[in-house]
């Protein structure tokens, strides 16, 4: 086991929004095959580390390291670090209208091929993944996002990452907005695409979604720090008892 | 060629004496019109953005227009449009001294006339003297005079009663290259229940400013008959070191329709103004801009919707996208007279701003002399969302691209208002702008 090296790493992350720092010094390795939970109150920072590791303009690591396979991401663009096989889940994803859900998965899939997929083999593969996640074709020539509910957005994001096949995919709240139906086609849709060569950070307020996709390691956030860190019983416990009695004892621990 | 802000036209500037005895006295009407007024004044909203200065050429300084070949490609491949029955005709109009006209092999119906503006002058004096100068003459402005008396020989069509030109007909201008002026001018008259499809385009001019600018004054006026349906879309494509004037006036009678599509894209600094006067009731003027900027080019373009019947209806949606220092002012006027009762009239003017030091104004104008109608008008201007271009660039696609994708996203509501036989010709114009975007 040791002499494996982590597929995505980070050591002592810290991020800043606005000039306020969010995440405070947060480590974790990844290994290939391996699901991780990152799960925390509200404003605990778990959504400013997802998006500053994607490159988001508007949070600032300011200090530490990441690499993915062991090749530095910090000084890499946001479209880099897609190319090197980072994937971000957005929490809500924007609306870019005028450019229709098809053209953008082409244009995403062009340059993570460096040519023009085969137009053919493109609209079968959009076509199965499509069906596969239970999303309508008709939103294949629908505008990205616009006017989409937030469960639709929230599938159109997984379909991004089946077509993309991402090697790391950070997945921020996908299960908030979903009722149970796109809730399970949504988990059945992470569970294909995850096998021994994929990594998942699963960042999330509730453990209902961990009931279909199963960690290995969960993480507990406050206050932009990882305070408990344990196996899938570790959720269980949260959903029992909320967060107050982990964080109050990290606090009496302190 | 100079700027001379005390440029007067000189009476034997040969052009003046062109044409039968009529034209010779337009044209010195309007040579005296241009001479006896004065520069417009900056106060007004209509030269707030732009000196009038730059556009007083001292065009008895200018040189031959020299022809450099630049534009021979994209002639021959309009040929062949032509030949292969794709556009109805083409016209090519070079600096104004050679109007050579093609037409498709299925020939053009009964009674249509395309070509020389001059030649129609005589040969259908009636026709053409009713017409030319209506709407654009000395009491247009100074620069309108400027065109009406220098104008050398310029494009006429005529589209009978009941006629329909089924492709499109492209009209071709070439400008000058350096330290030349060119004044080009076009007269429509589209008959009762006829339609015609019209691609105008305007190209060429001095590529190099250190070479010396080049200066073009175009004038366009446009008759749409009773129940008449035109489309006419104005291409301005010119090269980097232009300075042009262009003035557009059309006039609708009862139930005619038109549609005007202005892609300003090119030059150093334009000044465009388009204008319809809905003066029939049912008539219908819809006009759909879009305006690409970079470096440092400066626009400043006016649209006027003018009602003066009742029952009539228009929408502008007028889009400009700038880049690097770029600098657009729009102007949008709609004008609804007392008598015009139960009109419809919409103007939007939306402006994306690719990077800080670009500058957009919009000046929306209403004039609107009674209470029974419908009236909006609405302007946006922002940069463009780095949020966006970070959602973009979060699934591998490079910056630029991720760019270009959002601002083609942004022009993509104009291409839905655009007939579909005309959105491949225009989608073609515009990414081939986008492409240097």
């Amino acid at each position: 086991m040791t002499d494996k090296s982590p597929l995505f790493e980070f050591k002592d992350v810290h991020v800043e929004v606005e000039g306020k720092e969010v995440v405070k010094g947060v480590s974790l390795k990844i290994f290939a095959g391996e699901i991780h939970a990152i799960m925390g109150p509200n404003g605990s920072g778990k959504s400013s580390l997802s998006n500053a590791l994607m490159g988001h303009p508007m949070y600032s690591i300011t200090k530490g390291e990441a690499y993915i396979k062991g090749e530095s991401i910090l000084e890499m663009e946001s479209d880099e670090r897609s190319r090197a096989g980072m994937f971000l889940a957005f929490q809500y994803p924007l609306a870019i209208p005028g450019v229709s859900v098809a053209n953008f998965l082409r244009a995403a899939l062009k340059s993570h091929r460096g040519e023009d997929a085969d137009m053919s083999d493109f609209r079968s593969l959009l076509k199965k993944e499509m069906a596969e996640l239970s999303i309508d074709p008709a939103f294949a020539t629908r505008y990205l996002n616009d006017g989409f509910s937030g469960g639709e957005k929230k599938r159109i994001e997984i379909l991004q990452m089946s077509i993309l096949n991402p090697s790391v995919a950070l997945l921020d709240e996908t299960d908030s907005g979903l009722d149970i139906d796109a809730l399970k086609t949504v988990s059945a849709g992470i569970n294909r695409y995850h096998d021994d060569s994929k990594g998942i950070l699963l960042v999330t307020h509730y453990q209902r979604l961990l009931n279909y996709i199963k960690p290995d390691h969960v993480h507990v956030m406050s206050d932009g720090k990882f305070i408990k860190s344990g196996g899938p019983e570790l959720a269980l416990k949260l959903e029992d008892e909320g967060y107050d009695w982990i964080v109050n004892q990290t606090t009496v621990g302190a | 060629m100079k700027q001379n802000p005390e440029f007067l036209i000189n009476e034997m500037t040969p052009h003046l004496h062109r044409g039968p005895d009529w034209l010779k006295a337009m044209r010195r009407s309007d040579r005296l019109g241009f001479n006896e007024a004065e520069l417009p004044p900056r106060g007004i909203h209509l030269w707030r953005y732009t000196d009038p200065i730059r556009f007083m050429m001292d065009i008895d300084t200018a040189t031959d227009a020299d022809f450099t070949g630049a534009l021979d490609a994209v002639v021959k491949a309009e040929a062949e449009h032509v030949k292969e029955g794709r556009l109805a005709a083409l016209v090519t109009d070079r600096g104004g001294r050679d109007i050579d006209v093609q037409i498709s092999p299925a020939g053009l119906p009964q009674g249509v006339i395309i070509g020389s503006l001059s030649d129609a002058s005589e040969s259908n004096f009636d026709l053409v003297k009713e017409h030319l100068y209506q709407m654009i003459n000395r009491k247009s402005g100074k620069f309108e005079a400027m065109n009406g008396a220098l104008w050398n020989d310029g494009i006429f069509i005529y589209v009978p009663d009941n006629v329909v030109i089924e492709k499109p007909v492209h009209l071709f201008r070439e400008a000058g290259g350096e330290n030349s002026a060119t004044f080009p001018r076009l007269l429509v008259i589209v008959g009762r229940n006829a339609e015609v499809t019209l691609i105008d385009e305007y190209g060429g001019g001095s590529p190099d400013r250190n070479k010396g600018i080049s200066f073009s004054n175009g004038a366009v006026e446009l008759f749409g008959s009773e129940d008449s349906r035109t489309r006419y879309v104005s291409l301005q494509r010119y090269a980097p070191a232009m300075n042009s004037y262009f003035t557009h006036r059309a006039k609708l009678k009862q139930n005619a329709t038109m549609l005007t599509i202005p892609l300003v894209f090119g030059g150093e600094l334009c000044k465009q103004s388009f204008g319809v006067e809905l003066a029939g009731a049912g008539a219908d003027s819809k006009m759909y801009g879009l305006l690409f900027g970079s470096n440092r080019q400066h626009f400043d373009n006016h649209t006027l919707h003018h009602h003066s019947a009742g029952k009539s209806t228009s929408d502008i949606d007028f889009k400009v996208v700038l880049k690097d220092r770029a600098l657009s002012a729009y102007t949008g006027l709609i004008r609804i007279d007392n008598k015009a009762r139960t009109c419809e009239a919409y103007q939007e003017n939306r402006n994306l701003l690719l990077n800080p030091g670009t500058r957009a104004e919009t000046i929306p104008e209403l004039e609107i002399l009674n209470e029974d109608v419908s009236c909006s008008h609405g302007a946006t201007l922002g940069p463009i969302d780095e949020e966006s271009i970070f959602y973009l660039k979060s699934r591998g696609i490079e910056r630029n691209e991720a760019v270009r994708m959002i601002v083609g996203g942004f022009v993509q509501s104009t291409f839905k208002l655009v007939p579909e036989d005309l959105k491949d010709r225009l989608s073609d114009f515009v990414a081939t702008r986008l492409e240097t975007i």
